[in-house]
């Protein structure tokens, strides 16, 4: 027999829980599946949520979300194989209320925000998987196919919340992109660590998390590595170009290896025992890769629509995906209620999108990825600046110093950097981040 | 307490052993022999991040699929149309991350 | 003829926990409570005997609230009946057995899981065998539900509720067990592995009701321990061996020689065999001192 809810929502990590939240408090029967054997089992991240898109839907997240630290130093590093430079920010204003980021594990947090959505009067169904969409004579979604006995759900609207791989939203002909260009590999460790010896290591206060993204170290592999502090673990991983990865001979656990024994990341992560080890796709190229968001009967949210932030000094997904899907939930409410759910009835859903930050930070840094996995920032400027500030602290006596202009110069020539390139990089770094 | 972490390399299996699989009765993986033979890059060998992929001396590739992360880097990688097909394991089977 | 009535019970309990490797403290993970595969295959079994022969199927399990989720995955798969009996889940098993005995007093064959996830004593389905006062097959590797009908002669409401199964002895060896009804039943995981439920029946599961039944505590009285300590077998001190050759030696050394060690078959009813035992094991050397067979007056 065939089950009917207005809205199936496929997935429940940050996008499924939030549509179908929601939905739920729009009155409207929503089922809120998840493959996994529970919300967040199969979800697996950096580290850092910003719950800000949260203050609005559930006003008290604060202090009812599973949350580990509450991140108030932010550094930023650069690596060669033998230097670093890193601009280390520490605000206390982000360690009290309201808060920026905060570290949590995603099984925790996924689970609260589903059970959140439950309260509400959505239906949790874990342990299936949507293996397709039904779809009428005229292409049209209808609903979902389980891979349950009699699993098939009919459905005005489905909200397509699968993750990063997209199946649903290739099947509607939404997207058909598979270039590997697109996609980057997160491998991550979990390393466990007395709390109070990573608030020593980090200079942390009981509570507070550290954020380090780091640029290099990826053993010449475009991509970067990250480093995040849980209550009594350590995430620590590598965030790798697949292209990149499958052209070298290097597999990512000894790339990852190479990075934790780096001299500016050893200190933090020696001693800790690996707890978990694992591996995720991250849809890097934002904009370039986006589906269309809607189509008959089907919106598209959270990685499953390209909504992650790669670019450089943000890494930014999970908020994506939080506000994603409640837009989703909203315009889908939305053509319900007026008996309309075509492409045309939800395009409310591309609306609200370009109506708060989901769609207008994508368009703002679109060329971000691009820049950012380009083989000069990956490789030639970190060697160059680092190579520059090495010179300019150095002490040469007798020899007087240099001027920093002069050394600069000759640092630039020494990378190999051509000054036309430097300065086109440097103006579309300016187009991008202004 | 404290030893430094390339005293006690990881060996891949323990690495593979702090994640816990619930095994699926079917493989959600399948692997077609045939366009392994002639593929010269042999991407998902090097990026798969589980080790699944592994060459066998007649040019093949073996595969498993118990230890699967559920990525998707394989069939990005592979280069041959149709020599890896991947879908999601049967629900509630597969990877379960705690910590992450 | 009246309906027979299968039961299932399972523990409901963490699936994993980390240990602290200095302390010792177990941190059970709250998101991981389910059955282990003896009990999922426990209940199959339950679900298929009751295909085999009509009738429903009552699955049980024991302690607070949160086992109630894993009761509802039991009714998404075709438990017809749920019951929870409400009681600290640390009890002794035997305790367990006489609150639960009780709701299973109608039950024809009751199935249970040999294991549990957490490492349980296994002795809950004799306790409930002996609580209900019924025979008992446990530790069952396999079951042939749809042999021949019945043992010979079983008659009354349970006649041709009966089927074979296969048991592991000591040494690699198997019994082959003809059971018939009312009867306890342990059986491994690997025995078979429990259906998946249909979407229907997950979402009809959510309503599905639990009746919840409140577990008398049980009087008898844990043996006390008096301490604990890691095995180390006794040191037994021995003359050195005699004889004018290695070999006799070696033989007078593994006492290949000796008399008195050799198996002998007897039958006797239980106290008597645990007093044998005894005197055995103490004219071995085998009893620590103040143990042996003059103590057995001491038995219960």
């Amino acid at each position: 027999m065939t089950e009917r809810f207005d809205v199936v929502v496929v997935g429940a990590g940050p996008a499924g829980s939030m549509a179908a939240l929601t939905l739920a408090r729009a009155g409207r029967s929503v089922c809120l599946l998840e493959r996994g054997p529970f919300p967040g089992s199969k979800n697996l991240y950096g580290g850092v949520i910003y719950g800000r898109v949260l203050d609005e839907i559930l006003p008290r997240w604060i202090d009812e979300a599973p949350i580990e630290r509450w991140v108030t130093r932010r550094v930023t590093m650069v690596l060669t194989e033998t230097q670093s430079l890193a601009v280390d920010f520490r605000s206390s204003a982000w360690g009290a209320k309201p808060y920026n980021g905060a570290t949590a594990l995603r099984p925790e947090f996924d689970s609260w925000l589903a059970s959140e959505a439950e309260k509400a009067g959505a239906v949790l169904v874990c342990s299936t998987t949507a293996t397709g969409l039904l779809l009428d004579e005229r292409g049209r979604t209808t609903g979902v196919r389980t891979d349950r006995p009699g699993g098939d759900i009919e459905a005005g609207v489905v909200i397509a919340c699968d993750g990063v791989n997209a199946f649903l939203a290739k099947q509607a002909g939404l997207t058909s992109t598979e270039d590997p260009s697109h996609y980057t590999l997160g491998v991550k460790e979990v390393l466990a660590l007395a709390p109070d010896e990573i608030e020593r290591r980090f200079g942390l206060e009981p509570g507070e998390g550290a954020d380090f993204e780091v640029i290099g170290g990826t053993g010449g592999i475009a991509g970067g590595g990250f480093l995040y502090t849980n209550r009594e673990t350590v995430s620590v991983g590598l965030v790798l170009s697949i292209e990149g990865l499958s052209r070298s001979e290097t597999r990512p656990e000894q790339l990852l290896a190479e990075f934790k024994s780096h001299p500016a990341i050893r200190p933090l992560v020696a001693g800790g025992d690996v707890v978990e080890y694992g591996a995720h796709l991250i849809p890097e190229a934002g904009l370039a890769m986006m589906p269309r968001l809607a189509g008959d009967g089907i919106l598209v949210a959270g990685d499953a629509a390209g909504m992650c932030l790669a670019a450089g000094i943000w890494l930014e997904g999970v908020n994506f995906a939080m506000a994603s899907g409640a837009a989703a939930g909203e315009a889908a409410a939305e053509a319900l209620e007026r008996g309309d759910t075509s492409a045309g009835g939800l395009r409310g859903y591309r609306k609200r999108l370009e109506a708060n930050f989901v769609l207008a930070d994508h368009r703002r840094l679109k060329r971000a990825p691009h820049l950012v996995l380009s083989d000069r920032m990956q490789h030639q400027y970190p060697q160059l600046v680092c190579n520059l500030v090495e010179e300019i602290f150095t002490v040469r006596n007798p020899s007087p110093k240099q001027g920093i202009v002069a050394q600069a110069r000759q640092e630039r020539r020494k990378a190999g950097v051509r000054l036309r390139d430097l300065a086109r990089d440097g103006w579309s770094a300016w187009r991008t981040f202004r | 307490m404290s030893r430094s972490s390339e005293s006690s390399p990881v060996a891949f299996e323990d690495r593979m052993a702090t994640t816990e699989f619930r095994i699926a009765s079917e493989p959600h993986i399948s692997v077609h022999g045939d366009s392994c033979r002639g593929c010269t890059t042999r991407a998902c060998v090097t990026a798969c991040p589980a080790k699944l992929f592994v060459p066998t001396s007649d040019g093949g590739i073996l595969f498993n699929y118990e230890q699967c992360f559920e990525c998707g880097t394989c069939y990005l990688v592979c280069n041959t149309e149709g020599a890896i097909t991947w879908a999601y394991p049967e629900g509630g089977a597969g990877v379960v991350y705690r910590r992450s | 003829m009246r309906r027979p009535l299968f039961a299932a019970c399972w523990k409901v309990v963490e699936l994993r926990s980390s240990i602290d490797p200095l302390t010792g403290e177990v941190t059970p993970d709250h998101l991981s409570l389910g059955v282990s595969r003896s009990d999922e295959a426990a209940l199959e079994w339950a679900l298929r005997s009751a295909a085999r022969w009509g009738g429903g199927v009552r699955l049980v399990t024991a302690g607070s609230a949160k086992t109630e989720a894993a009761l509802r995955q039991g009714a998404a798969v075709g438990a017809t009946e749920l019951l929870r009996v409400d009681l600290p889940i640390d009890w002794p098993s035997d305790w367990i057995a006489r609150a639960v005995a009780p709701h299973l007093a109608d039950a024809d064959l009751v199935w249970c899981g040999d294991m549990s996830t957490d490492r349980g004593s296994g002795a809950f389905p004799a306790y409930l065998a002996a609580e209900l006062g019924i025979s008992q097959a446990l530790g069952l590797i396999g079951v042939e539900l749809n042999g021949p009908d019945g043992p010979a002669g079983s008659d009354g409401p349970d006649k041709g509720l009966g089927f074979e199964a296969l048991r592991r002895l000591d040494g690699g060896r198997r019994e082959r067990l003809s059971i018939g009804a009312r009867a306890v039943l342990s059986c491994e995981g690997a025995t078979t592995r429990l259906r998946r439920a249909s979407l229907d029946g997950v979402l009809v599961a959510r309503d599905a009701p639990i009746a919840v039944r409140v577990g008398s505590r049980g009087t008898t009285v844990a043996p006390a321990v008096a301490s604990i300590a890691p095995f180390r077998p006794r040191a037994r001190v021995v003359e050195p061996p005699a004889g004018p050759t290695a070999r006799e030696r070696i033989r007078s050394l593994t006492g290949a020689d000796a008399a008195g060690r050799t198996a002998r078959a007897i039958t006797l009813n239980p106290r008597e065999a645990a007093v044998a035992i005894l005197e055995a094991l103490g004219s071995w050397g085998e009893l620590p001192a103040g143990l042996s067979g003059e103590r057995a007056g001491d038995l219960p």
